[in-house]
């Protein structure tokens, strides 16, 4: 504990000795979202108030200090469906990390940092993702709290004017620390991304060096083109424990991105997922059975980042089908973390 | 007399012919940049749809330093070049 504590605080203050050698007037800010989420899934209740705070330091114009935690509390009835309420609270660390921006083909990370495995864990914050709930598949190749400790090396491998190929290669060690919990693993991600076309297809796989080794892979697609508010995101990823599929569409009602009518401050959504189990283990946070969902919802975007989502699922799986309903408020901020620095 | 006051006036317009052509040369100049970091605004609009438009719309009004650690955590996270990033900048915070 004493060591990931140590190099963590050591990565902060070789990040802010930069800092106070550096000419360039650059400010640190702060961003992130406040969230309000309500569930109601196979009739248990429960609410969710989270605050998700995101600090970015640049420190000139190679080096930058980022971090992301995570404070959520858990309000639900004692006995899942009866009792009175009782509140839970979490926190947790996302990343803190060390970047070395080399150039456009090499970024070097180091310290904690959010597992490059798909796409969801990385691209999908609450304030971006489209519905409340994760995916079933989530938890495959992101074990063991989506985060790693340790080294990344990532950036855009080979750039043309029509495509390009991006990687992300990664070594963790193993942590039991609480709130810095990471698996022993080694993985990578490699993209082809068509900017005009807004398309992106991407290949992930996993080597988790613990509990006797095993593999994770998947692939995903994106397809937002730059025209029209049109957005489906789709991720299949297969492990030891399961594999399964989620495919998801959402579009905003208008003929462009730039259109500001009411109309097109709606968006309705819709994903289909399945899920196969294999031999889950308590590591991968899996069902232990087969289960297919679909969920449709509908976002409506406020001016000034906020957004309303509401939405209904139903599971189908052999433990039970049930209804699941999400409500959810997000407020998206940003702001200079010191004064003068919106100047 | 009359001869000198020609060769005067000559001077002068001579004299002047610098400071015009300076002063063409800057307005050009001006008219030129202007015309570039519009033209570079434009190119940066037309990446941050390709690249940041997927997944939001553009902030609302930020400052240049703000703008550029927004743009240098989104270099890391959704790997955008120096020039995309550049370009960008001079869209969001002209």
């Amino acid at each position: 504990m004493n060591r990931i504590v140590v190099l963590l605080a050591g990565l902060l203050c070789s990040g802010f000795g930069v800092l106070a050698q550096s000419s360039t007037p650059d400010v640190p800010i702060f961003s992130g979202a406040l969230a309000f989420q309500g569930t109601s899934s196979a009739g248990a209740h429960s609410y969710t108030p989270i605050i998700v705070p995101v600090f970015v330091a640049p420190l000139g114009d190679h080096w930058l200090v980022e971090s992301r935690g995570e404070l959520q509390g858990f309000i639900a009835r004692e006995d899942g469906t009866t009792g009175p309420y009782n509140g839970q609270f979490f926190a947790s660390f996302d990343y803190l990390q060390l970047d070395y921006i080399a150039n456009s083909h090499l970024t070097v990370t180091v310290g904690r940092f959010l597992t490059p495995f798909n796409i969801y864990n990385e691209r999908c914050p609450l304030w971006i993702a489209n519905l409340v709930d994760t995916p079933i598949i989530y938890t495959i190749g992101t074990r063991t709290s989506g985060s790693s400790n340790g080294g990344m090396v990532r950036g855009v491998a080979i750039a043309r004017p029509k495509w390009n190929l991006t990687y992300s290669a990664y070594a963790s060690a193993a942590t039991t620390v609480e709130n810095l919990q990471a698996g022993r693993t080694a993985g990578g991600r490699a993209a082809v991304f068509v900017p005009e076309a807004g398309f992106e297809a991407g290949v992930s796989y996993q080597r988790f060096l613990q509990n006797g080794g095993s593999n994770a892979s998947g692939f995903y697609f994106a397809y937002q083109p730059p025209a029209i508010p049109f957005d489906v995101r789709a991720e299949y990823a297969h492990s030891p424990g399961g594999q399964g599929y989620w495919l998801e569409g959402a579009y905003r009602i208008a003929p462009n991105r730039d259109m500001n009518t009411w109309l097109s401050r709606l968006q309705p959504v819709a994903r289909v997922q399945q899920y196969f189990k294999g031999t889950p283990t308590s590591i991968d946070a899996l069902p232990s059975v087969n289960v297919n969902q679909f969920d449709v919802g509908l976002n409506y975007y406020f001016p000034h980042n906020v957004r309303l989502n509401g939405s209904y699922g139903r599971q189908y799986s052999t433990a039970g089908n049930f209804n699941v309903w999400n409500f959810e408020i997000v407020y998206r901020f940003l702001f200079p973390a010191w004064p003068g620095g919106s100047k | 007399m009359r001869m000198r006051g020609l060769s005067i006036l000559g001077l002068l317009v001579l004299a002047c012919f610098p400071a015009i052509a300076a002063l063409a040369q800057s307005s050009g100049s001006k008219t030129k940049t202007v015309q570039s970091t519009k033209s570079e605004a434009d190119e940066g609009e037309r990446r941050f749809r390709q690249n940041c438009g997927r997944c939001h719309n553009p902030p609302d009004a930020l400052s240049p330093r703000e703008v550029k650690a927004v743009l240098q955590h989104m270099r890391v996270r959704a790997m955008l070049s120096a020039e995309d990033e550049r370009l960008i900048l001079k869209y969001l915070a002209p």
